[in-house]
């Protein structure tokens, strides 16, 4: 294991623990604005929604172009599966599936 | 001695009823943890991450979209701050949670509470606090409010260690299923973390505001990742997430 690695793995632990236990120590009982609520709430999407797209296209520093297209594809099929059938697992099993046969299909053909 | 044996016997009883309370209401949290967890296990070990390494994250975080969010960061020897901010922005919704249960539990000694305030992540805390609102508007009044908080705690330990039980154990499972799993099959594994990710948050979007910020923030990041490496998509996704939000409260402000 590296040890760098371990020190960031602890530090963020140790960030999420505060974030815990502040309120059981000085806010408890308080009730937030909805509207600071709402603002976390989006900042978590808009982080959320950041993160997957640069792990689905980005490989370090370089855009992975030509991987992109079947990527995008299978995100789009399971999202939409996901939708429909109101399960995200069913979702992302369906999109996994596709950006695995989807290289190989372009390749054989 | 028989006195004693009696009482300590009735208050394992009536502190115990909770606490399997707990343990039967978190079986759906099981469920979803599993699934959540395995595939954070095998995205672990596609990324090149140490089996100790993600198995500690777990235990130590124990809040599945920062763990997502590291993984990439963690692997490619991104800055710590850079880490620890977004985890910090991401797990900040906890401060609410955790300020919201906490008045539930009148009459718990602080250091229970301190320790087990690590257990709160978005599942922990939606079905107990509906639990307890709910329970409180059912129970009589006679009932002693600390009587109330202790059940309520030990109704909180049974449903959050065995979840957190199942996260930490699911996670070393996926990873270690990743590691039978034949090369040529990289595009599938590297798929499953941020294709779940985008299922489940496209289930939790409510309302024309959070679409907006989640469609335009996912299309700016890699631009703004390619950008700056290191800071471009988290500097993108904070300014479109404020603006987004401050939009939406300029219109609100507007129409009253």
């Amino acid at each position: 294991m590296d040890p760098a690695r371990i020190a960031i793995i602890v530090g963020m632990g140790l960030v999420t623990f505060l974030i815990r236990v502040v309120p059981q120590l000085f806010f408890a009982g308080r009730s937030f604005p909805e509207a600071f609520e709402r603002y976390l709430r989006y900042l978590s999407y808009a982080l959320i929604a950041s993160i997957v797209s640069t792990s689905l296209f980005l490989a370090g520093p370089r855009f992975e172009a030509a991987a992109a297209p079947n990527r995008a594809f299978a995100l789009a099929v399971a999202v939409l599966v996901a939708s429909w059938t109101g399960r995200p697992l069913l979702g992302m099993l369906f999109g996994a599936l596709l950006a695995q046969i989807l290289p190989w299909l372009s390749a054989t053909w | 001695m028989i006195f004693s044996f009696r009482s300590v016997k009735r208050n394992v009883m009536i502190s115990s009823s909770p606490f399997r309370e707990g343990v039967k209401a978190a079986v759906p949290i099981w469920i979803a943890y599993i699934s959540t967890s395995f595939t954070l296990g095998i995205a672990a070990k596609a990324y090149g991450l140490h089996m100790g390494e993600i198995v500690l994250m777990s235990a130590l975080v124990f809040a599945a979209p920062a763990q997502f969010a590291a993984l990439e960061p963690l692997a490619s020897g991104k800055p710590a701050l850079q880490i620890f901010l977004v985890t910090f922005l991401i797990n900040l919704r906890f401060l609410v949670m955790s300020a919201a249960i906490a008045p539930y539990f009148v009459g718990i000694k602080r250091p229970a509470l301190l320790l087990s305030s690590h257990l709160i992540s978005i599942s922990t805390f939606i079905l107990p606090y509906v639990h307890f609102q709910k329970q409180a508007s059912e129970v009589a009044k006679a009932e002693k409010m600390e009587d109330r908080g202790k059940g309520n705690f030990h109704y909180f330990l049974g449903l959050a260690v065995t979840s957190f039980s199942v996260w930490v154990i699911g996670t070393g499972v996926g990873y270690w299923a990743a590691l039978h799993v034949p090369s040529g099959f990289e595009e599938g594994l590297k798929f499953m973390l941020p294709g779940y990710f985008a299922c489940i948050l496209t289930s939790e979007l409510r309302g024309k505001s959070a679409l907006l910020i989640t469609m335009v923030s996912f299309f700016a990041a890699v631009p703004a990742a390619l950008l700056n490496t290191d800071w471009g998509w988290l500097v993108a996704a904070l300014a479109i997430g404020s603006f987004g939000w401050g939009m939406e409260q300029w219109i609100r402000r507007g129409s009253r």
